[in-house]
């Protein structure tokens, strides 16, 4: 194991289980903070992953991922905003 | 390295420390931090490691589209937090 992974190992232990922690209890700003957080680590977790195993065509999912979560926890904040308006 | 395992820990201690606020908007000011200062020296690390390389540019277009889409997420979420505080 070299430094990179290392740093995913200490990524997904100490920040990714904070945050899927959050996502996954209490209430609904609550989880969203948690998915955001969990989103931006994971992106991270990636990005060491490629350059721990010297392969930079895994740069492509965090790439997307970071895409992704960004539409997706957009869309999030609309619904969760439109079903707070109905009566 | 030694500019991305920085990177790494301010990440993990934004991440800890988000568990404690008990008010969701209090949270986010640690979700600004993982984006706004550990995923910049996450990508700095990488960067300096690997040199002038296409890998560089595809981490730095990583990290910028990290950094440029975390403030608008936080103001989404901020601004939806208000209004379910209200």
């Amino acid at each position: 194991m070299n430094g990179w992974l290392l740093g995913v190992t200490v990524l997904l232990i100490g920040g990714l289980a904070p945050a899927l922690w959050l996502a996954c209890t209490g209430g609904i700003a609550r989880r969203l903070v948690g998915l955001e957080l969990a989103g931006a680590i994971t992106v991270l977790a990636m990005v060491l992953v490629a350059q721990g195993f010297s392969q930079p065509v895994y740069l492509i999912v965090p790439a997307v991922l970071v895409l992704l979560s960004f539409a997706g926890t957009l869309v999030y904040t609309r619904l969760l905003g439109v079903r707070e308006e109905e009566p | 390295m030694i500019v991305a395992l920085a990177g790494v820990l301010v990440v993990v201690a934004a991440a800890i420390a988000a568990l404690r606020p008990r008010k969701p908007l209090a949270r986010l000011h640690f979700l600004t931090v993982v984006t706004s200062l550990g995923a910049p020296l996450v990508g700095l690390g990488v960067i300096i490691a690997n040199g002038w390389s296409l890998t560089t540019a595809g981490v730095a277009l990583i990290t910028v589209l990290l950094v440029a889409t975390g403030p608008v997420l936080s103001a989404a979420s901020g601004r939806l937090i208000e209004r379910l505080d209200e």
